[in-house]
């Protein structure tokens, strides 16, 4: 088996040049396409994401294919890019280093936060694209098997998930859902139609929020959030009128004084909500909310700065979960490599074994011939004589190959069984 | 199968299944909450059992003594554990509610045993009387603890605190809904318990349209019933008190008014004893006596 993988990733190129190598799904096709006719008998997997532009390719047999450059060379090439800019922001990987970084990007141990879920659904879509267009075969099938399953151990076996590490969801995956029970109906106003509000409308819907109102002092801006989530605009006028009737705020909006006055609250929207729970979310810099808004009874009042440290917490007990999702890593990539060294040695050994048992059938059929006064017990007992001389004879060849697959395909062992005992013939 | 259980065994079952839930706040395990089911439900089958075996022995059961009654309402509060264990998933509620299902046998092992008079008066009465009261209380302590959740809760996310790993709470919509069911509820169920405990009495004593109103059992229940009417009425009138904290404050004292009551029926209550009044003709078997070990 021969794997490579070409490609950059967050860590080492900037954004400018991942936007240059990155393929849009119709590209990932169309290259999947182009580069199978190219490179015989190549299987390949193109991973391409905000963060990273990986290509795997592989090879069941040992036979020469497409090195790391001519894979550089695709990838540059299907952009129509010239190829020096990019050679030392590419990086190559081999064998069970591929392995081993395809692991721990399936993880998330490689992504620019730590344990976030989306890569794995990446790498997935990725390896399903790959699978239509044609360009899967074993190997390949294999490896990306065997990564989303080291994925779900690490998913499983460790904590490294279960922290919340963005603003939103800290809100409201920590904080909104123990206020309440159920999101769809509840009230979501949004103030202002900024980036923040964009994305924590994402998991708001999420967890099933439906009702959301806009409420944004540039209307255009409000009705294209609105129309975005399926929302309703409101006229800046209406900002207390909507308060009183919300369950959760979301405010994100870039004024320089608060929006929402402690003495505006109190007076204007405290009294028609009659203690109802207000969940605010203030995503703002400077703050929308007056923080005395937050000492009001029933309302549950959260700043950037809140969650912010909420965030940076939980960025710690994951950073404290890595060391025990590496050695799953390490174990799954030995594992796999094991597995592929025993594929490599198995003809082998089913040949030793049917060429034995070659010479063994003729032997016997000769023997019972010239002794044909032989009873069926005598029979017996010589057949399993052969049988047992043949199983003594094989065992200490079929050790050595099994024991020299523990670290990889022992190839100079293999051919050397192969010529000694002439399996090619 | 049932002779040999004791108020020992269920008393035991759901310790453990309170000691489960106590060490998970420590380690949670993958079978811990299987293992808080088993133990639940091992305890309410052999509290069935018990029960059951208490009832063929006094069909006045669990109205015949005080002891029986403590014990039937802490059956009732375990079947209510048992189905949010099942139903609700996402909060460790044990940790909450068997502690009170302990605190009810352990008062039933303090309790009287004698035959009590509302169990000789006229059946019907005498049974609704018992029932309501017996549901009311359960009504009473079911808000109570969710009330005192509620509180935690609010308290805990008004000071940003995460939520606790070990010990998943309900939300605070889940605790006010249970809250405000169980407010009117206890305030319907005290209410026909002590009409009907009056008609009771005075069906027991013919020709004496006589009830003993400053009996502290009485005065307890009535103040009781009082003070969960005018919260009905000023959460009517008063709408804040729908919603949020106030539920919580109001049904934690309903639990005060409650706790005079159970004293009351468990140490000073000459109005059930068939000692005032004399037993009825009838239905007057007298209980067997009973230990923390069960009927001797």
């Amino acid at each position: 088996m021969k794997l490579h993988m070409v490609g950059c990733a967050h860590h080492d190129t900037d954004l400018q040049t991942r936007q240059q190598l990155a393929f849009a799904k119709p590209q990932v096709v169309d290259a999947l396409g182009e580069w199978t006719a190219r490179f015989d008998n190549t299987e390949l997997v193109l991973l391409s994401t905000c963060n990273r532009v990986e290509l795997y390719a592989a090879r069941e047999d040992d036979a020469t294919g497409p090195g790391p450059e001519e894979l550089f060379d695709a990838i540059v090439g299907y952009h129509r890019l010239a190829p020096e800019g990019f050679q030392s922001r590419i990086h190559t990987l081999d064998g069970q280093d591929a392995t081993s970084h395809l692991f721990r990007v399936s993880s998330s141990l490689d992504s620019m936060v730590v344990g976030e879920a989306q890569i794995l659904s990446q790498v997935k879509e990725a390896y399903r694209t790959a699978q239509e267009c044609g360009t899967v075969g074993s190997v390949l099938n294999r490896l990306f098997q065997s990564a989303l399953k080291a994925a779900r151990r690490v998913a499983s076996e460790t904590p490294l998930h279960r922290h919340r590490v963005s603003i939103p969801s800290v809100a409201i995956g920590e904080f909104a859902a123990q206020l309440f029970e159920r999101f769809d109906d509840k009230h979501v106003l949004v103030i202002g139609a900024g980036e923040m509000a964009d994305d924590s409308l994402r998991y708001l819907r999420d967890v099933g929020a439906a009702n959301v109102r806009v409420v944004n002092r540039s209307p255009e801006r409000a009705e294209q959030l609105a129309a975005k989530w399926s929302g309703v605009c409101y006229p800046w006028d209406s900002l207390h009128e909507q308060l009183a009737q919300a369950d959760i705020v979301l405010s994100t909006t870039a004024s320089a004084e608060p929006v929402v006055t402690a003495g505006d609250f109190a007076n204007r929207v405290g009294p028609l909500r009659k203690q109802r729970p207000l969940f605010v979310m203030d995503l703002s810099v400077p703050r929308d909310f007056d923080p005395a808004v937050g000492d009001e009874l029933g309302v549950y009042l959260y700043s950037l700065d809140d969650l912010d440290r909420v965030c940076q917490r939980n960025l710690a007990e994951r950073s404290r979960a890595l060391p025990k999702a590496e050695k799953i890593i390490m174990e799954e990539t030995m594992q796999f490599f094991a597995h592929e060294s025993h594929r490599a040695a198995a003809p082998v050994i089913t040949g030793l074994r049917r060429g034995l048992d070659e010479v063994k059938e003729a032997e016997l059929d000769r023997l019972f011939h010239k002794l044909p006064e032989l009873d069926e017990d005598a029979r017996a007992e010589i057949q399993r004589f052969a049988d047992r001389l043949g199983n003594k004879m094989l065992h200490p060849p079929m050790e050595s190959l099994r024991d020299a697959s523990k670290d990889g395909a022992p190839h100079g062992l293999i051919d050397a069984v192969r010529q000694i005992f002439r399996l090619d013939d | 199968m049932a002779s040999g259980i004791s108020l020992l065994c269920f008393t035991a079952s759901y310790a453990v299944a309170l000691g489960v839930e106590c060490v998970g706040l420590a380690s949670r395990w993958k079978s811990r909450r299987l293992a808080v089911l088993l133990a639940t439900a091992a305890g309410l089958l052999a509290h069935t059992l018990y029960l059951g075996k208490r009832a063929a022995l006094m069909p006045a059961t669990p109205l015949g003594n005080h002891q029986d009654w403590f014990i039937a309402a802490a059956w009732l509060l375990a079947l209510a554990y048992l189905a949010a264990v099942l139903n609700y998933r996402r909060a460790s509620l044990g940790v909450f509610l068997l502690p009170v299902v302990l605190a009810l046998l352990a008062a039933s092992m303090f309790a009287s045993d004698a035959p009590i008079a509302s169990f000789q008066a006229p059946r019907v009465w005498g049974r609704l009387h018992g029932l309501c009261l017996m549901f009311g209380t359960v009504a009473v302590l079911i808000g109570f603890v969710t009330g005192l959740l509620y509180l935690w809760q609010s308290n805990r996310l008004k000071n940003k605190q995460l939520p606790i790993t070990q010990l998943p709470l309900p939300s605070m919509e889940w605790l006010q809904r249970v809250n405000n069911v169980s407010l009117p509820t206890a305030a319907v169920l005290v209410g026909v318990g002590l009409f009907t405990g009056i008609l009771a009495r005075v069906a027991s004593v013919p020709g004496q349209n006589f009830v003993p109103w400053t009996d502290p059992v009485v005065l307890s229940l009535g103040a009781m019933f009082s003070w969960l009417g005018l919260t009905e009425v000023f959460r009517l009138f008063y709408p804040p008190a729908r919603e949020g904290r106030k539920v919580a404050y109001l049904t934690i004292s309903a639990a005060g008014f409650l706790a005079l009551v159970l004293f009351s029926f468990a140490r000073t209550d000459s109005l059930h004893s068939p000692s005032v009044h004399g037993p009825s003709a009838g239905d007057a078997t007298p209980a067997p006596k009973t230990t923390a070990g069960g009927p001797v």
